[in-house]
């Protein structure tokens, strides 16, 4: 029965994205109240209908019912409870479903916590959210039906994969949807805008609580997965420049560009038709990424041409989508009013060179993920494009991105005094290239690039903490003074200091990790000793063990320094027998200066040498510093998100006069 | 009815959340202009600016230039929201509650498209039995394999025949496929041997004929050029060579020769009407050869159940109970199908429990009383209860 529930509730939740995709807009247009008012009961209900259903679902896995296709070919009945669970969003149709939910909870999160946002911007933001809402609904419903059953049922389930038995990938996909899926809503703001004919620093100030959300879900959940991409895999690289995950970042860069862009339209009002644009071509990006992961592209251009059905589907409303806000964008954004001037040195321009990079940046990797798949359409040949062409085209696009954006936060609006900026900074400047300098003497000369992006890096969080330290007046005013000041910073601006600093400490690891990384593949026998990073590693053996329901090769590596013990690792490599594959589980010894990485290759073949194994060894420096970093871009995220001044809106007439802001920041 | 009554209640939350705001409508506020809020978000920067100032952030001058700027802005809105002014309207319930009408209808049209209402939920918890019987049939299925790769001669084909039909349908295609292969590598091996062999293949590389499954075919017709199931899969091969209009010439053939009802006749005019389609010949009526069939149920025939004769006496009973059960209990929950019935009783027949042969049958008289007097099942059914000695009744 349950499964059944599922069907109609999704059913019912559709009939109800088809109302609110009309009527809101119809109530903005007429001005009529009842109409526009409807959208807020409608996307709450589209909510909660769409939640029963992905309950339903998530019930029917955790009870093993095998009489839903969807279960009994992605779930085992001995599958822990937890993977169960996430089993869940593993299919194609549940991670459908779960991004339907996401999509219509944004809308519905709109209509509950909107309360400031004007009711006719209300109206039409959420019709058009519902438009979005209607195309995937019918797409899952028609060509992805999650609750096909299956009658007779199988005995048993269908999937046992050990790999995708890890708590980082269960979770990953839920806060990677929530961030790209979260972009719908500001395209749906967008395209309310485009329609109303309006933006400006109100409008800009609405969506910003929206986009930061939708930023800081797509950060965590790119970390997210390459932290386990570090830990499961047994490569010791963190980003493989896939392109799976190349359609998580770009939304995530265009993204970026967006939030800082929106800061301009806010405070100054100009860039209205830019930060349009970008809402308009982030969520376009996230509807590119589900349609190269959902339509089976990636795995083989021939495989989407024997099954193009589902693929079909999603390209056209690929297509109706952008190209429609694009049109509609072509049509209405010339007769926005432009907005304040600026001088080509002002914080503005800053913000205007941040844009640019991170749209070329986008592009880059664009061009990088798509170029094999046409290649393969057109010639059939299949080439893959790699970290060589990622590291060479955008390493070089982010490092001036960063050196303009240690001085961005110095320059004022409008017009900047770059001389007085210099002369505040070049000390700085001058010490990060002598900091960077003395790591590649130290290191007898890492290659030009790093030692560039360290430089870079050294820049970046010295910079920020200088502008941290200028604006609470550090050193230049009584200590009570500077704490009194530090107090009454508002929380934006900590949250673009936390974030800077994060990016900073972020690069610290991609550079130290990647420039200064050993790596030893070895092939060894029992009592063997590697040397590797001033560690010695003393191999002690393999042992086989029974785990619950695997047998596990478990090694056994004593590491010391300089003689005096540091640790033991033991890497295991487990054989899963229901499902006949093998996965590593790395021994990794974590310290904030650096990890050794261990894992278990093959067993050498028994004649050769009884007893002889292949090793992996990595030492990977600072290598945490990568999720330090990223936490600490979450955590600026939060803090601008929780600033009071994102909740001033449209008073109602009712209630007293709406000047209650306090300059007390 | 629990379901329809959790639908029902779907509705009525899907309803009210249609019509709920015509009834908030009238206590809410008034709405909020777009004007109103664009003027508390200025008044806000404002102060924003003052407080920069206070902290020294930045100069008086750009302090008075950036307040200039503001207050032009918020002078703008004023302006323009002279011009568009206006009290909304709270009219037009009409389209609401259209709404709340339309909403259902469509959903359920949708759910009919989608929907098995009649299909039960089955948690991995409740279906004890059912694994119990699965977990004995792969016992003794695996007590088979072992007996007849004991089996110094090889073991009888149809030995490994049962065998095989056992995996497929346990869903353990590979493993069917090599106790074909054994069984068709044996001197007495059949056609019917080999024309499994050849749907397993099939069905391995999902539906494409591979060379080896063109061999099996191959085998199977020159042991037996009327063996339906060779014929079959040979359409297949030919389909997909290129040669749709000779499978589909091969498959009339078989029809016609006939003689009377077969089981596999529905699927055979389904397979002859997709030839059709891509042939250009004209497609053929199901009444014209089989009226009123059913698509034929797979599962151990009374020949599978026969070929058990190889086993241990006690094993083969063993094994045909469990698979006569299993029909059993699913003709219990789908009683309509009068195949099944009939293979039901003639299995009764063979393990000699005639009572129970004599209750199948009798299933099957009424299931049998619906078709038309042509139909050769009607006969079926009557010459298998004279065999009983219990016919006429």
């Amino acid at each position: 029965m349950t499964p059944e529930i599922g069907v109609f509730a999704l059913a019912l939740a559709l009939g109800l994205a088809l109302v609110q995709s009309i009527l809101p807009m119809i109530g903005a247009a007429r001005n009529n109240a009842l109409w526009m008012g409807s959208a807020k009961a409608t996307a709450i209900g589209q909510t909660v209908f769409i939640g029963l259903s992905f309950a339903a679902l998530m019930r029917s896995f955790v009870v093993s019912d095998f009489t839903v296709r969807n279960v009994a070919e992605n779930s085992h009945s001995l599958k822990p409870m937890l993977f169960k669970i996430a089993g869940t969003w593993g299919s194609h149709e549940g991670s459908l479903l779960l991004w339907v939910l996401i999509l219509a909870a944004f809308g519905g999160g709109v209509a509950v916590f909107g309360r400031n946002i004007p009711d006719a911007l209300k109206a039409r933001t959420l019709a058009a959210q519902a438009w979005i809402s209607v195309g995937f609904l019918s797409f899952l419903l028609l060509t992805s039906n999650p609750f096909e059953r299956l009658y007779p049922p199988p005995i048993d389930g269908n999937d046992l994969n050990p790999l995708l038995q890890d708590v980082g990938l269960a979770m990953h996909p839920p806060l990677l949807y929530v961030g790209y899926v979260g972009f719908s809503i500001v395209f749906s703001f967008a395209v309310a805008a485009l329609i109303e004919g309006r933006v400006d620093a109100a409008w800009a100030r609405w969506v910003r609580p929206w986009t930061l959300a939708a930023w800081i879900s797509l950060t965590a959940g790119i970390a997210l997965g390459s932290w386990w991409a570090y830990y499961e895999l047994g490569w010791g690289g963190w980003w493989f420049w896939d392109p799976v995950e190349n359609v998580s970042f770009m939304p995530w860069l265009l993204g970026t560009a967006l939030l800082h862009s929106a800061i301009v339209t806010e405070k100054r009002g100009a860039f209205k038709s830019w930060t349009i644009l970008l809402a308009i071509l982030t969520f376009s990006l996230s509807l590119l990424g589900t349609f190269i992961v959902r339509s089976g592209l990636l795995t083989s251009v021939h495989a989407f041409a024997v099954d193009p059905e589902r693929g079909v589907y999603i390209l056209a409303l690929l297509g109706l989508s952008i190209g429609g806000s694009l049109t509609l964008y072509a049509w209405r954004a010339p007769e926005m009013e432009s907005g304040g001037v600026f001088a080509p040195v002002s914080r503005e321009a800053g913000l205007l060179i941040n844009n640019l990079l991170l749209g070329v940046a986008t592009a880059t990797v664009l061009f990088g993920t798509l170029y094999p798949l046409f290649l393969e359409a057109i010639t059939g040949d299949k080439i893959s494009v790699g970290p060589p062409f990622f590291n060479a085209s955008f390493v070089p696009i982010m490092l001036p991105l960063v050196f303009v954006m240690g001085f961005g936060p110095f320059l004022s609006w409008k017009r900047a005094d770059l001389r007085g900026v210099l002369q505040r900074l070049w000390g700085l400047l001058l010490l990060s290239f002598a900091a960077a300098a003395i790591v590649w003497y130290l290191t007898t000369g890492g290659p030009l690039l790093a030692v560039l992006s360290l430089a870079m890096a050294f820049w970046l969080f010295l910079a920020t903490l200088r502008e941290w330290a200028g604006r609470i007046r550090l050193l230049e005013a009584p200590f009570a003074e500077s704490v009194r000041r530090a107090n009454g910073l508002p929380r934006a601006s900590y949250g673009m200091t936390v974030a800077h600093l994060g990016l900073a400490i972020a690069m610290f690891g991609f550079i130290g990790s990647s420039a200064w990384k050993s790596e030893q593949v070895v092939f060894v026998s029992p009592g063997n000793e590697i040397g590797i990073a001033g560690f010695d590693v003393r191999f002690d053996g393999v042992e086989r063990r029974q785990g619950p329901n695997y047998l596990a090769d478990v090694g056994t590596l004593v590491v010391t320094r300089d003689g005096k013990p540091v640790t033991t690792l033991f890497p295991e490599r487990r054989f899963y027998p229901v499902a006949e594959s093998n996965t590593t589980e790395s021994a990794i010894r974590s310290t904030l200066a650096g990890d050794l990485y261990a894992s278990l290759a093959e067993p050498a073949a028994d004649d050769a040498k009884p007893g002889a194994w292949t090793l992996r060894i990595l030492y990977e420096p600072l290598v945490n510093f990568i999720w330090l970093g990223s936490a600490m871009l979450v955590l600026g995220g939060g803090l601008s998100l929780s600033d009071r001044r994102l909740r001033i809106g449209a008073p109602r007439r009712s209630t007293a006069a709406p000047a209650n802001a306090t300059p007390a920041e | 009815m629990i379901l329809w009554l959790s639908f029902a209640m779907l509705v009525a939350l899907a309803v009210a959340f249609l019509i709920v705001s015509i009834f908030t409508s009238r206590t809410a506020p008034a709405a909020s202009s777009r004007d109103d809020g664009a003027l508390s978000i200025h008044l806000d920067q404002l102060a924003e600016i003052e407080a920069d100032l206070g902290r020294g952030v930045i100069s008086e001058a750009e302090a008075a230039a950036a307040t200039g700027e503001v207050k032009r802005r918020m002078l703008a809105i004023a302006r323009r929201s002279d011009k568009t002014s206006g009290t909304p309207s709270r009219a037009g319930r009409g389209p609401l509650i259209l709404a709340a009408v339309l909403v259902p209808i469509a959903a359920g049209g949708f759910y009919s498209l989608l929907g098995s209402p009649e299909t039960p939920s089955l948690a991995f918890a409740d279906r004890a039995e059912e694994q119990a019987q699965a977990t004995e049939i792969a016992g003794l299925a695996e007590k088979l394999r072992i007996r007849l790769e004991s089996d110094e001669s090889g073991g009888p084909a149809e030995g490994w025949g049962l065998l095989g039909q056992t995996y497929m349908s346990m869903g353990r295609v590979e493993d069917a496929v090599q106790a074909f292969e054994r069984g068709s590598e044996q001197p007495d091996a059949s056609s019917a041997i080999f024309s499994r062999l050849a749907e397993a293949l099939i069905r391995m590389d999902s539906g494409i004929v591979t060379p080896a499954a063109q061999n099996a075919i191959d085998r199977a017709i020159e042991l037996d050029p009327n063996n339906p199931a060779a014929v079959f899969y040979n359409s297949i091969a030919l389909d997909q060579q290129g040669r749709s209009g000779e499978g589909y010439d091969n498959l009339l053939a078989a029809l016609q020769s006939a003689d009377g009802f077969a089981p596999w006749m529905p699927s055979f005019i389904d397979q002859a009407n997709r030839l059709a389609e891509r042939s250009g010949r004209p497609p053929v009526d199901v009444a014209s050869f089989a009226p009123m069939a059913r698509e034929a149920v797979p599962g151990p025939s009374a020949e599978d159940v026969a070929a058990a004769g190889e086993m241990s006496e006690e094993d083969r009973s063993a094994f045909i109970r469990s698979m006569v059960g299993r029909l059993a209990s699913r003709l219990e929950e789908e009683p309509d199908d009068l195949d099944g019935w009939l293979r039901l009783a003639n299995a009764y027949t063979v393990l000699g429990e005639r009572s129970k042969a004599i209750d199948a049958y009798e299933q099957a008289i009424v299931l049998a009383e619906k078709l038309p007097e042509s139909d050769p099942r009607r006969a079926q059914v009557q010459s298998g209860l004279d065999r009983l000695g219990a016919g006429g009744d």
